[in-house]
């Protein structure tokens, strides 16, 4: 993909970006570096991880970058950008460490069950069987378990970045709406309390929709934008650092 | 339908929750439930798991794995340190548990903890136009 930016329009963003905090012009200068995080992700391929997946990855650094950049800096915006973008990347290897290795094939498994479990719900109006998934995608049930396992185990660490599926979900901001969660809602849980306020905005929402407003995975898919796979892996999550955090040692 | 009961029993530490997740997840997937549903198990299945663990005395949690008329019903069960039942009505785990199975129920018998769990399947008349699969 050939960069359609130039050094003008970046810094022409992010002085409005600056003195309005649009978030659609945080998009928009998010859009113009992704061929940066693309050309970074790159450099990471061959270490079994989706490239969709790097690229993912590498935006949330972006989006750091872009929130920290002072236009006041001598730097460009690329310069400041590499070493944020680069350093996301590295960490999510690092914290991928622990978790279980899944094979490549698995992980492609996973990712086309994403699209056919999809379609199938729009299709039946409901969640669909697993023997239902399994001859859409041509599999044995079995693959479909194995994928789904594994779907888990791998994006145990990557849930900040959005995940592959929601490439043309609205922006999630805007979606979330009047459903936002509200912390007072769960202060009865004092001891968790402290835990669910370092949860992400989305997060907190997704954790009081499905347990306390008792949504389905699917209706919350809907409502905040991404999909039913990415909202059991985020609800997963939660939970596990909901666990750790009792226990006293969680970062989210 | 026949009731026969599948166990599995795993030794009460933490690292072998994994597997009774796991195991839930593919009984329940031979049974007619969505998958929203087998990972609402999986997710119930840990979540009573981890809070029997926080009170096991014992070696041993057990899960039991039942086919009913309706859908499903899981005990998940250990030895416990003292009478007090092992999940509080009023906490986070109750209404988690609340949320992802039809049912649930705390059993305390000698200081021998129950958490049951039950999920009805979907209904014969809602499944697709599916075949026998294969």
């Amino acid at each position: 993909m050939t960069t359609g930016y130039t050094r003008d329009d970046t810094k022409r963003l992010f002085a409005v970006l600056r003195q309005t905090n649009d978030p659609e012009i945080r998009d928009a200068l998010a859009k113009l570096h992704l061929p940066l995080v693309e050309y970074l992700a790159k450099r990471f391929k061959d270490r079994g991880e989706p490239l969709d997946d790097l690229i993912q990855v590498g935006s949330v650094g972006l989006l750091k970058a872009i929130d920290r950049f002072d236009l006041g800096r001598e730097v460009e915006f690329s310069t400041y950008a590499t070493p944020t973008i680069v350093g996301e990347l590295k960490r999510y290897f690092r914290d991928k460490g622990w978790a279980v290795r899944v094979p490549r094939r698995l992980q492609e498994l996973s990712l086309r069950l994403n699209k056919i479990i999809a379609q199938l719900t729009q299709e039946l109006g409901r969640s669909p069987l697993i023997p239902e998934i399994a001859k859409a995608a041509g599999v044995s049930e079995e693959e479909v378990l194995e994928a789904l396992e594994s779907g888990q185990a791998y994006s145990t660490t990557s849930l900040d970045a959005p995940s592959s599926d929601d490439d043309d979900a609205p922006n999630r901001g805007d979606r979330l709406g009047e459903e936002d969660f509200r912390l007072d809602n769960l202060e009865y849980f004092a001891s968790l309390a402290p835990l669910i306020e370092q949860l992400p905005e989305r997060e907190r929402t997704i954790l009081y929709l499905r347990f306390f407003r008792g949504m389905t995975q699917s209706r919350i898919a809907e409502q905040v934008g991404i999909s039913q796979m990415h909202v059991s892996r985020l609800l997963n999550r939660i939970l596990e650092f909901l666990r750790q955090g009792m226990e006293g040692e969680a970062q989210y | 339908m026949a009731t026969e009961t599948v166990t599995v029993r795993v030794p009460a530490k933490a690292g072998h929750v994994a597997l009774l997740r796991t195991a839930v997840g593919g009984y329940a997937a031979r049974d007619r439930f969505t998958l929203e549903q087998v990972d609402d198990l999986r997710m119930a299945v840990e979540e009573a798991a981890v809070q029997l663990l926080r009170h096991a005395r014992g070696e041993r949690i057990e899960l039991d794995m039942s086919g009913t008329d309706s859908g499903l019903e899981i005990r998940v069960h250990a030895d416990v340190v003292g009478e007090e039942p092992v999940i509080d009505q009023t906490s986070f785990s109750w209404s988690i548990l609340r949320a992802l199975a039809d049912d649930v129920q705390v059993e305390m018998r000698q200081r021998h903890a129950t958490i049951v769990l039950l999920k009805h399947r979907l209904p014969e008349q809602d499944e697709g136009a599916d075949g026998a699969g294969g």
